[in-house]
């Protein structure tokens, strides 16, 4: 392959590496122009400190009221006094101001602050967990927002951005944060949040919660109406008693409480919104102080559902979580500290659609739960019979409580420790309780007054469990890792064509893609990946052949191919459009379901293209091309691969492998159907989308691979509806449903049966993919698992 | 009863009897002395000494109490490392066994009070992703307590799994 490499390309290349000595000067980075927070900052930050003074000093008087009199004398010497403060503060926030420099480029997050005492904290990207916006009142009126950012166990505020300024950086350092190429100069200048949701433009919401709700569910709730109810009572009976007065002392703390209250749970929660960002959830709130905060869900260590006893007859809950590093005891909060509240209202339906989110595939109401025994009444009179606990695969959920009912739920794979515990009385009654230990949080699972026997039971069990579900998440990781391995002489090779890592187009299982220009990719190979070399000549000449065929749709061109420090890589023509499947996560469904069509139709079309041999073949691949006499003996030579190496792990996970299998060989002989070209892996992420004139449509059909056959083409049109499932999309499944009546309405019923058996051939095909990639072994296992077969 | 707490085939390992000397001294010599002092002086100062008595009736019962009660103390301590969690329990009224299993220990203490180092002692203590996990080994000879924190801070590397 190397010969076929033109030497003028190495040339202009070596002279590019051996003339650049270094990355970038060191000096560069001190000449970087740093830039400081909205000049509005200190004004906002005085008026900050002056209503703190007068909320503190107004609370003073109402408490000084009711022990002596109010002496309105003191007022006249307080006033200069404040007006001293807050020029004060006013001058402070200045220096503060003038001296808070940022730098947030596409090298670094650099935040320097001080006039005496210079501190400059630097923040890989990779370190930023969550970006928030928060927009207190005073800065919101000007159109002010403070970004917070936090890195481990350290908080960074830069206070203030104007708004818009604001949720671009948040959505650059987000993309940043979870590992991805971006440029700041490419943000949307758009993107920019409202004064009054403070959502990204490219956030779904998911749930909102209506003034209405909130505020009944307030009145309704039990925090607020046990408060309320001792306040009446005192009012009435020292009132009946002529003492009124003397109970202020207690009434006062009591209705400050209150008002706590009702700024946390109406105010703080007011509008309250979850939405699905392209980078996880998303809550904003508030009426006066608006908060928007991301919910990193791979951080979630466990959620708690409840609900206090009165909203049971509207069947409303609320839903918590614990978020590693966030730990606040008490969840809630308001203007100042990130909240671990996911829902302070909610539906039924509502909470499992934000479960469904948090703990993908979880149904809170499926797990059998069992309830404690009997005598635990002794110990627990007043709530034994609301005591249950139960587990499923993934989770352990324990419940508890009448006057708020609370279900924590844990996932085994966050479980940290374990405790049994037995005090005198329980040992009396043969009781136990078991506590399940989760990061600082809301969440706190207890399985109360268990048997001893079964409480043991559930300890050592879920030890296990625990051990196995991280052994799993291990194996995932170390998967991730493998996929993203060395880049090692990439730069090199990129310098060559001019470009660097941050043209980064995608990257698959065996290549990344890189823009060299408008007209032309990069396609580097991975070293991982078996005979490259051969595939990418084998492709070149079939798209060469493809050259002269019109179909209706763009299709690959291989431009030239050469090999560098034993990096394979191809020079592609670059498909018009953008990628399917990232247009896929945002659109709405309006606009997704004429795409999926014009998909269809793409799918369709392959089977049209001239294929180099006659007959049942496979194009790509040892020996290629390469005869079959029947469908049957293509598609078996094609399963014998996979089917070898995920053999042992199909007869682990399969209840009766050997039956799918055997009822897909004989499903497959009774097809009789002429070869045609199959692109074998027709799924979004080989798609690219072009604004059409009707709206966006499917314009190319990338990645022909071994995959690519002489075969079925209803293999193309099975696999643009199954594969669709596969998208990281919440529709996914109900699209890919609603795909495949479009597909039966084309060509008749009886091709449900063909999808059926193509569903499980593909479920074979993959399956060697329990070594790489989870998500689609686990696709295959539920296509081999569907109940399959017909007479 | 007992099987609720033992650890499934293994046998417990136990603290120090030393550990079972200072729990003694802090519980039969302070204690009393304490209150010798307080008698003497309401006696001294009131002149009523038979507050006096009193206390010192107090101090006798537990003079008289404590050494079965630190013996049965010192014997409910127990660990013992398993192959992929350790466990800890103690306890005689309020009985507890935690398991931590290695892979979530972040961080692995040894302690050594002024106290606890005259008696040549020395406790461990565990760190999870959790505030509730508190697991704490007390009174293991200092061998002993080296050798848990590098076998478990070793064991903790091989298991270690992300949060």
């Amino acid at each position: 392959m190397t010969a076929s490499q033109p030497p003028q390309h190495t040339s202009p290349a070596e002279q590019m590496v051996s003339t650049t000595p270094e990355m970038q000067p060191p000096a560069a980075a001190q000449l970087k122009p740093t830039e400081r927070p909205h000049p509005l900052t200190p004004l906002v930050r005085g008026w900050l400190i002056l209503v703190a003074i007068a909320i503190g000093w107004g609370r003073e008087i109402v408490t000084s009221a009711s022990g002596d009199q109010f002496e309105p004398g003191g007022l006249a010497w307080f006033l200069p006094v404040i007006g001293v403060v807050v020029l004060l503060a006013a001058i402070a926030g200045l220096v503060t101001w003038y001296f808070t420099r940022f730098v947030i480029d596409d090298e670094e997050l650099r935040v320097e602050t001080g006039a005496i005492f210079k501190k400059s904290t630097k923040i890989p990207f990779e370190r930023l967990q969550s970006v928030d916006i928060i927009q207190p009142l005073a800065a919101r009126m000007v159109g002010l927002a403070e970004l917070r950012l936090d890195a481990g166990n350290s908080t960074t505020k830069l206070r203030y951005l104007s708004r818009g300024k604001a949720s671009r950086l948040r959505d650059y350092l987000l993309t940043r944060a979870h590992g991805q190429q971006a440029s700041i100069r490419d943000l949307d200048q758009e993107a920019a949040a409202s004064i009054f949701t403070d959502l990204g433009v490219a956030d779904r919401p998911l749930v909102k919660v209506p003034p209405q709700r909130l505020i009944v569910s307030f009145l309704l709730s039990t925090e607020w109406l046990v408060p309320a109810a001792i306040t009446i009572i005192i009012v009435v009976v020292t009132a009946a008693l002529a003492a009124l007065p003397y109970a202020l002392g207690g009434l006062i703390p009591l209705l400050i409480g209150m008002l706590t209250l009702v700024w946390r749970r109406l105010i703080g929660m007011f509008n309250f919104t979850l939405a699905e960002s392209p980078r996880g959830l998303r809550v904003t709130r508030g009426l006066t102080n608006l908060s928007s905060q991301s919910v990193p869900i791979d951080r979630i260590q466990g959620v708690k559902v409840g609900q206090p006893l009165l909203w049971k007859p509207l069947d409303w809950y609320r839903m918590d979580v614990d978020i590693l590093g966030y730990g606040h005891e008490d969840g809630d909060n308001n203007e100042s500290n990130a909240s671990s509240v996911l829902l302070p209202v909610a539906t039924r339906d509502e909470v499992a659609l934000a479960i469904g989110r948090v703990l993908p595939g979880f149904d809170l109401d499926a797990i059998r739960l069992q309830p404690s025994p009997k005598r635990a009444r002794w110990l627990r009179w007043f709530d034994f019979w609301t005591l249950r606990y139960g587990w499923d695969e993934r989770t352990l959920i324990t419940e508890h409580g009448w006057l708020t009912h609370v279900r924590d739920v844990v996932p085994h794979a966050k479980t940290q420790s374990l405790r049994i515990e037995q005090g005198p009385l329980q040992r009396l009654l043969r009781l136990a309780d078991v506590h399940i230990h989760t990061p600082k949080g809301p969440v706190n699972a207890v399985a109360h007054q268990l048997d001893e026997q079964a409480a043991r039971e559930l300890a050592l069990s879920q030890l296990d469990r625990a051990r196995a579900a991280r052994a799993a998440e291990r194996q995932h990781r170390n998967v991730e890792a493998v996929r993203t391995d060395d880049h090692e002489g990439e730069s090199e090779l990129l310098a060559a064509f001019g470009i660097g890592r941050d043209q980064l187009l995608g990257s698959g299982g065996e290549s990344e893609v890189f823009a060299i220009d408008h007209d032309r990719v990069l396609r580097l190979y991975r070293n991982s990946h078996e005979a490259p070399r051969q595939t990418a000549a084998q492709l070149q000449v079939l798209y060469q052949n493809w050259r002269g065929s019109d179909i209706g749709v763009e299709l690959p061109l291989i431009i030239e191919m050469g090999e560098r420090d034993g990096r394979l890589f191809t020079v592609d023509r670059r498909f018009s459009g953008r990628n399917f499947s990232g247009w896929l996560q945002h659109a709405d469904v309006t606009q997704r379901r004429p795409a999926l069509i014009s998909f269809l139709d793409a799918a369709e079309r392959v089977q049209h293209l001239p294929s180099p041999v006659p007959g049942f073949a496979r194009l790509i691949g040892d020996g290629a091309p390469r005869q079959f006499g029947t469908l049957t003996e293509l598609l078996s030579n094609m399963l014998a691969g996979p089917i070898q190496s995920s053999r042992d792990q199909l007869e682990r996970d399969v209840p009766d492998v050997a039956t799918v299998w055997n009822q897909l060989q004989s499903d497959l002989a009774q097809r009789a159907v002429a070869p045609a070209l199959v692109h074998g892996d027709i799924c979004p992420p080989n798609a690219y989308l072009s604004q059409g004139v009707q709206g966006p449509v499917v314009t190319g059909i990338a990645d022909f691979s071994p995959h690519t056959v002489n075969a079925d083409p209803l293999m193309d049109v099975a696999g643009a509806l199954i594969f669709l499932e596969l998208e990281p999309y919440a529709d996914a499944a109900a699209d890919a449903a609603w795909l495949e009546a479009v597909a039966v309405a084309r060509h008749g019923p009886e091709i449900v049966r063909w999808i059926d058996v193509y569903r499980r051939f593909y479920g074979f095909y993959f399956s060697n993919a329990y070594e790489f990639d989870p998500t689609l072994y686990a696709w295959c296992l539920r296509q081999l698992g569907r109940s399959g077969g017909f007479q | 009863m007992e099987e609720l707490f033992a650890p499934p085939a293994y046998e417990w390992k136990r603290l120090s009897p030393k550990y079972r000397s200072m729990q003694m001294l802090t519980n039969l010599v302070i204690p009393p002395a304490l209150l010798t002092i307080a008698a003497v002086i309401v006696g001294v100062t009131s002149g009523k000494w038979w507050i006096s008595g009193l206390i010192w009736a107090v101090a006798v019962v537990i003079v008289i109490i404590s050494p079965p009660l630190v013996t049965r103390s010192w014997r409910s301590w127990g660990y013992v490392e398993r192959e992929d969690d350790l466990y800890v329990t103690h306890g005689i009224m309020s009985r507890s066994l935690i398991a931590v299993p290695y892979g979530r220990m972040q961080l692995v203490e040894v302690e050594s009070g002024p106290l606890e180092r005259a008696f040549g002692l020395a406790s461990v203590s565990l760190k999870t992703a959790s505030p509730e996990t508190g697991a704490r080994i007390p009174g293991l000879t200092p061998e002993e307590a080296t050798r848990l924190r590098d076998r478990l801070t070793e064991l903790g590397e091989a298991h270690a799994s992300g949060l």
